[in-house]
């Protein structure tokens, strides 16, 4: 008896039970469950390089996850673009690259061949405010593969932002002119180099200052020498005319233009330590006052922590942008430009994990109003104000939140990202200013306009063309280098064999390549 | 022993000895237990990776993994060896390791020396510190140091000649002085470091030696000649050897940033070839073929050289 009890009061219970989660379910329906985050994995390249990144409690994390239920997680690039390369290979090799990152065209290039970076194509739609704002057809074409798009190729530095700058105080003192053609300005440097245009009594000056800063696009001798090879119109690595289409190495004004460097380096006017320099040595030198005329990038020589040492050392000195110099035919060109992109790609990964769409939203966030001024300048009325014109300024916040100051420069290291060169950040990024010891009136707009007017050289497409093998790589510039330095002797016979070997080591492969390319593309003017 | 027994007499050697290992094992289990950390670390980073060294041998995509890629022979080191700049790789790349060896390890014999006869305790704690400072400091550090040295425009030696009325030299990117800056430049910044173990060694020579030296009349230098040296030759061959087995490990960090384009014809050496070539375009499985090509020929060198100094000298390796 007390057996089926038991029995019934069990099946009483179970009945009861599933009656109860039958009601239960038919009064109130299971409300969806919220969707996890998703996880977006971003290699950035930092907006200034010496701050950090923002800050584990940054209100862009909470921003972004409310909105797009995104967990996003920051990675610094490195600021050299090698240590760049290197990291982000490493990562491809291992099959292990982030979601999203930034990388270099070479780079990329290399990557899609492994099959390693997604293709964007799709994604271009589903982001109408970013594409119209930082796509074209030229930046779609700059990432472009056989037919597809692998990457978001957005507006980077500003075009023909440098310019040839000379000391106007070492002019006027030695009672010189504006140099206009090649041979003025070899006058010029001899004169800065010999005559102590400082007035220190030492001969501690010289007439041009320099680095070896090359990249695709401009080859050995580099960007600090462009406005010599402009004189000759070899200016760039590839001459991107129709006409002549090809290396400019190849051309006999080359050898000229060789044996114009060959002599300003054996008279000693172009400050010795120029093949020794890297970049923040050759900027540290004219802050010291070491060269005369230079060719520099506008923020920095006139931003105002980068003209500040300067003003602080030669209150009296006063650079001024000067047109290049022209050559013996008439030519002149501050250097070849094209238009600057910053690559953003998605890794192939991610596409397989399903975060196309995903990564989508966030970048079409970072391209409205919200994101554009968060990620660009930071809080409103913690990070900024914005003036009568509605620009971005750090009048009337905490000097060290501003943006612009140290703890606000970490919450707007993605700034690159959201940017376009529009005249608002123009106008904030280069605003006008007094400098601090001097009292003069400073605006690297000013200077951007400016050497903006003056003679350069259309080289579109020219950093999209065939790059050589290291090998032929190094033998261009070892062979250019020394050359210069006099290990071997420049004459034309030298010059001619040295060609013919370049040639046959590759070289005229190249130059046909690249040629083949530009021709294809349409990129010849 | 255990050939000489028959089978049953075998079986419960062997038996023995088993039991024999695992009550050993056993007993000294905390000793063991310790062992596993380097075991594992040795297992993991060392022997684990011997299985990828076949990327050598394979046109390696990322995508398809190690064993996915394709199998290409010895390609790669084919590509590494008629490669334009091979020969001039190798012979600055022996050029740099030989040149360091031959400077770097007398002067940290001298060095360790020197501070072990020092009879000023102070002095040579100093001096010991000082030489040991530049060990810590990067090439990057190192960079600006030198540079600040030797710039042709205002660098201090440069400033000397000048003041002797001497022309400046580009030492850093004549083809003539380069070799002697990175030469120079390491045996300074790592003559301290190295002299440590020799410090070590000197440390365990029995004082009575000298004692017994002194009482015969021996003077500083014979006391070197006879006790010291002699007494260190071991650790000596025992560094020489280790130092030959990466004979073609020439100094990458260092070399990387001090060279320059105008120098590349003497600068240029197999890791900053393979930095360039291998891991700048990409050709990881290049880049491991010379790898291991390195790996070769630093292991062929220490067995030949272990083989002959226990010849000769009586020491060795193992």
């Amino acid at each position: 008896m007390k057996k089926t009890l038991l029995v019934l009061l069990i099946l009483t219970c179970l009945v009861g039970a599933l009656f109860a989660q039958a009601t239960s379910e038919q009064a109130a329906p299971a409300a969806p469950a919220k969707e996890e985050p998703v996880t977006i994995d971003l290699w950035y390249g930092a907006a200034i390089t010496e701050a950090g990144p923002p800050p584990d409690d940054w209100v862009g994390y909470q921003i972004i996850k409310d909105k797009l239920n995104i967990n996003l997680k920051l990675t610094a690039l490195p600021s050299a673009e090698n240590d760049q390369d290197v990291k982000i290979q490493a990562a491809g090799a291992a099959n292990n690259l982030p979601d999203l990152f930034m990388v270099r065209r070479d780079t990329l290039m290399r990557l899609v061949k492994q099959g390693l970076v997604a293709p964007v194509d799709d994604m271009y739609a589903k982001m109408p405010v970013r594409t119209a704002k930082h796509y074209d057809a030229s930046s779609i074409q700059n990432t472009t593969v056989n037919g597809h798009s692998y990457g978001f190729a957005d507006p980077g530095s500003i075009a023909k932002n440098e310019g040839l700058l000379i000391r106007k105080d070492w002019l006027d003192k030695l009672g010189l002119a504006v140099p206009k053609t090649l041979d003025d300005l070899y006058n010029v440097m001899v004169a800065f180099t010999k005559n102590d245009p400082d007035g220190n009594g030492k001969n501690d000056t010289y007439g041009y200052g320099a680095f070896q800063e090359i990249n695709n696009y401009e080859e050995w001798p580099g960007r600090r020498l462009e406005p010599i090879l402009g004189a000759f119109g070899v200016e760039g690595t590839w001459d991107m005319t129709k006409a002549n289409a090809g290396l400019n190495i190849l051309k006999p004004e080359f050898y000229d233009a060789m044996v114009f460097i060959k002599k300003i380096q054996d008279a000693g006017v172009i400050d010795p330590n120029w093949l020794a320099y890297k970049k923040d040595d050759f900027r540290a030198a004219w802050k010291q006052g070491r060269f005369g005329i230079m060719r520099e990038q506008n923020a920095a020589y006139a931003a105002t922590s980068n003209y500040a040492p300067f003003d602080k050392n030669f209150p009296n000195g006063e650079w001024i942008v000067i047109d290049p110099p022209v050559g013996p035919t008439g030519k002149a060109s501050i250097g070849p430009y094209t238009v600057n992109y910053r690559i953003y790609a998605v890794s192939a990964k991610a596409a397989k994990a399903g975060k196309l769409d995903k990564i989508a939203q966030l970048l079409e966030w970072m391209a409205s109003d919200e994101g554009y001024y968060l990620l660009g300048w930071g809080v409103e009325g913690v990070n900024y104000t914005k003036d009568a014109n509605g620009i971005p300024v750090a009048d009337g916040v905490d000097k060290d939140l501003a943006f612009s100051g140290p703890k606000g420069q970490t919450v707007t290291q993605l700034r690159n990202m959201v940017f376009y060169n529009g005249d608002i950040e123009l106008g904030s990024r280069y605003p006008t200013y007094q400098t601090a010891t001097s009292g003069k009136t400073m605006s690297a707009l000013t200077v951007l306009r400016d050497m903006q007017s003056r003679k350069w050289t259309p080289a579109i497409g020219s950093d999209m063309l065939p790059i050589p093998n290291a090998d032929l790589k190094r033998f261009y510039e070892q062979g250019l280098a020394e050359f210069i330095t006099g290990k071997r002797e420049l004459t034309k016979a030298n010059w001619d064999a040295w060609i013919a070997e370049f040639k046959k080591q590759g070289g005229q492969a190249w130059n046909d390549a690249g040629v083949q390319y530009a021709q294809d593309n349409d990129l010849l003017v | 022993m255990a050939a000489s027994l028959n089978s049953e007499e075998r079986a419960a050697y062997l038996a023995y000895k088993k039991h024999h290992l695992t009550r050993e094992i056993k007993r000294h289990r905390s000793i063991y237990a310790i062992m596993l950390i380097p075991l594992a670390y040795y297992i993991l980073f060392k022997y684990v990776p011997i299985w990828n060294g076949q990327i050598a041998f394979r046109d390696y995509m990322a995508l398809d993994g190690v064993l996915g890629s394709k199998w290409v022979g010895l390609a790669n080191f084919k590509d590494f060896i008629h490669s334009f700049y091979f020969g001039e790789l190798i012979r600055n790349t022996m050029m740099y390791s030989v040149g360091k060896l031959v400077f770097s390890l007398p002067l940290s014999i001298i060095l360790a020396i020197a501070l072990y006869e020092c009879v000023h305790p102070k002095l040579g704690k100093v001096v010991q510190t000082l030489a040991y400072l530049p060990h810590f400091l990067s090439w990057v550090i190192m960079y600006g140091i030198l540079l600040s040295l030797l710039a042709p425009g205002d660098g201090v030696v440069n400033d000397l000649i000048k003041m002797a009325g001497g022309k400046p030299i580009d030492f850093l990117t004549s083809t003539k002085a380069f070799p002697w800056i990175v030469i120079l430049s390491d045996a300074w910044k790592e003559m301290g470091w190295s002299a440590i173990i020799f410090i070590a060694a000197l440390m365990g020579i029995d004082p009575s030696l000298f004692e017994a030296a002194m009482v015969e009349g021996a003077n500083s230098w014979q006391r070197v000649h006879y006790i010291t040296l002699p007494s260190i030759r071991p650790v000596i061959v025992v560094v020489l050897l280790l130092r030959l087995g990466t004979i073609l490990d020439a100094g990458f960090n260092q070399i990387f940033m001090l060279y320059s384009t105008p120098v590349l014809s003497v600068a240029d050496i197999i890791d900053t070839w393979v930095y360039r070539q291998g891991l700048l375009e990409f050709q990881f499985g290049l880049a491991t073929a010379v790898g291991l090509f390195k790996g070769v020929i630093g292991l062929l060198l220490i067995v030949v050289s272990n083989k002959l100094t226990k010849k000769l000298s009586g020491s060795s390796l193992y």
